[in-house]
């Protein structure tokens, strides 16, 4: 009886161990680059370009080059996740062995590392004989967000219960006003949440926009231009010998970070409106 | 016996080589209430999911034979299946409204259906929330989200939702086993209420459910047609033994009382209220016999005795007046 109860309390203090490095490492993260990142946060780094050669000017470039293509290609991704999720379900594609061939490729493009998808987009780009653009980058994005976005939907939609589509089935709906009506419905908030974390991954990813997408001072004004990006924004600035270049790039990732929990915050603020009519 | 409204013929369904039914072959009449009765799975469900084809959504499932509604052939691969289940409305077990607001899980079936103005919507919405009886309880929150109804208010509105397609059948896969001892009666006088317009089948393996609502009476046992025909008869009079003894609950008979409680000449309340004390009087899983002859007793007992979470085996009509509630405490 007592040795259960040492079992018992060790196992949980392991468990509170585990929870604390994975905490305790987060924080220490946030900390260390608002720490470095806030004094050298200034309106400058947020509205002028430039920020690359010694004192002044700013990474607007990079922002707006990160946001254009994280966007893109989220959306990109979105849209050929929604139906390939849909399609891997049973009532579509009948689990055949297309399915599962399907399911097995999306595991290994996610387990790419990104500077494959990078050197890939690179090959094509020379092939075409194309310069580094905006739209090569938000096409490569999409390929690497792809497969997280459709794995994570297609789980979400795989947890909707049999019995509510049987119930729109009963009511005589076929299956696209079901999965459309229904299914998108209930599953909502968890395609949201696909949704970004492959948002998280597409704009904190460097290697894969590195050859496809450049880098350059200026703003981007159509697809078919280089852009910059914040995670290349960081690793040039970091680079540089010079103490204040280098503290724009603790800004940077500050920067980084506040668009990624902005959209997350919205992201929820919008599902909360939808959450409510969940049967549970 | 009146017109027939769905007949089957040579039914058979195999569930992974498993023989779920048997070669059956009934008529359901028109404008009744059908139950079909029978111990856990002995293939109720499986019938009932067969009327409407949800079986196809059913993995490892092969039927075979033929359902004829209205002269058509619903097993026919020619068959628009869409069309078959707009004739009937389903009622499952637990209620499961849609993921949308109260007005929205009525207004859905119509919708599919091409229905596109809002006023004939909102007609449609308060007259089968009307029907059902559940207007009044929600008609200041048609906006809020259906799951924050009570399980009886979902069930009422699930059936609601179901009507709103303008079936011809309701089809009910035991519609009150999940609800509380009041809910189940208003969704039990609905039903009544329902079949003087609408075919009603529905699958209970509560016996006294069935002796409540049924005017038709089909017995299933393991995938086998036992019986059927007009539920006075089949209630009253079964010609198949494993009938009476499925009613009378004959498995049970072997079971050693603990208590026996004659409540003769007692009227309904006091009944309860001595059935409860001695219930409190007797161990946990101990079983009690009750005799009573008040006919309401009958029904309201052993209602009672389950919403406080004891078991009902059985009850069976001893003579005349009498009748014995077997009941196992919790």
């Amino acid at each position: 009886m007592e040795l259960r109860r040492v079992e018992e309390s060790i196992f949980k203090a392991l468990m509170i161990l585990s929870l604390m490095i994975v905490v305790g490492s987060l924080l220490g993260v946030i900390g260390i680059i608002l720490w470095n990142g806030l004094p050298a946060l200034n309106i400058d780094i947020l509205t002028q370009t430039g920020g690359l050669y010694g004192k002044g000017g700013g990474i607007l470039n990079a922002i707006m080059g990160s946001v254009y293509l994280a966007v893109g290609g989220t959306v990109l991704a979105f849209f050929l996740s929604i139906g390939i999720a849909f399609y891997l379900q049973k009532e579509y594609s009948g689990g055949t062995r297309l399915s599962s061939m399907t399911r097995l490729c999306l595991d290994i493009l996610w387990g790419t590392p990104s500077i494959v998808y990078g050197a890939f987009g690179f090959t094509i780009l020379i092939y075409f004989q194309m310069r580094a653009s905006l739209l090569a980058g938000i096409i490569i994005l999409a390929l690497l967000e792809l497969p997280i976005m459709t794995r994570a939907m297609e789980e979400v939609i795989k947890t909707v219960p049999q019995e509510l589509k049987e119930v729109s089935y009963s009511l005589g709906a076929t299956r696209l006003e079901t999965t459309l009506n229904v299914v998108s419905k209930q599953a909502l908030p968890g395609l949201m949440t696909g949704v970004l974390i492959a948002f998280g991954r597409g704009i904190g990813d460097a290697a894969s926009i590195m050859f496809t997408t450049g880098y350059t001072e200026r703003i981007p004004t159509s697809v078919f231009d280089a852009a910059a990006s914040l995670p290349l924004a960081i690793f040039f600035l970091l680079n540089s010998p010079q103490e204040e270049v280098r503290q724009k790039a603790y800004a940077s990732a500050v920067i980084l970070l506040l668009i990624i929990l902005a959209i997350s915050i919205t992201t929820r603020l919008l599902s909360r409106k939808y959450t409510k009519y969940i049967i549970k | 016996m009146s017109e027939t409204h769905i007949e089957i013929e040579n039914v058979n369904a195999y569930y992974n080589g498993n023989h779920t039914l048997k070669n059956i072959s009934i008529k359901i009449p028109k404008k009744q209430i059908t139950a079909i009765i029978g111990p856990s799975g002995c293939g109720k469900s499986t019938l009932l999911k067969c009327m409407n084809r949800l079986i196809d959504l059913t993995d490892g499932v092969t039927y075979s034979g033929k359902i004829l509604i209205d002269n058509e052939d619903i097993f026919d691969r020619k068959t628009d299946v869409v069309n078959i289940r707009k004739k009937m409305g389903l009622l499952a077990q637990k209620p499961i409204p849609l993921p949308m607001s109260i007005y929205e899980n009525i207004a859905y079936g119509p919708k599919i259906h091409g229905l596109k103005k809002k006023p004939d919507l909102d007609a449609i919405v308060e007259k089968y929330l009307k029907l059902v009886g559940l207007w009044e309880e929600v008609k200041d929150r048609l906006n809020s989200p259906a799951s924050q109804l009570s399980l009886g208010q979902q069930q009422r509105l699930c059936l609601a939702r179901g009507l709103a397609v303008e079936p011809e059948i309701i089809l009910c896969d035991e519609p009150t086993s999940a609800l509380d001892p009041v809910s189940s009666q208003h969704i039990e006088q609905q039903l009544l209420k329902l079949k003087n317009d609408y075919t009603i089948v529905i699958v209970t393996h509560n016996i006294h459910q069935a002796m409540r609502l049924a005017d038709y009476v089909i017995h299933l046992y393991l995938g086998e047609l036992v019986e059927h025909g007009c539920a006075k008869e089949v209630f009253e009079n079964p010609k198949e033994e494993r009938t009476r003894a499925y009613i009378n609950g004959t498995f049970q008979t072997e079971l050693k009382v603990d208590k026996e409680l004659n409540l003769k000449g007692n009227v309904c309340p006091y009944n309860f209220v001595y059935a409860k004390q001695a219930l409190h009087e007797i161990g946990a899983g101990k079983l009690l016999k009750l005799i009573v002859d008040d006919p309401l007793a009958v029904i309201e007992v052993p209602r009672g005795i389950e919403a406080d979470g004891h078991e009902v085996l059985s009850v069976k009509q001893l003579n005349q007046t009498d009748w014995e509630i077997l009941v196992r405490k919790k």
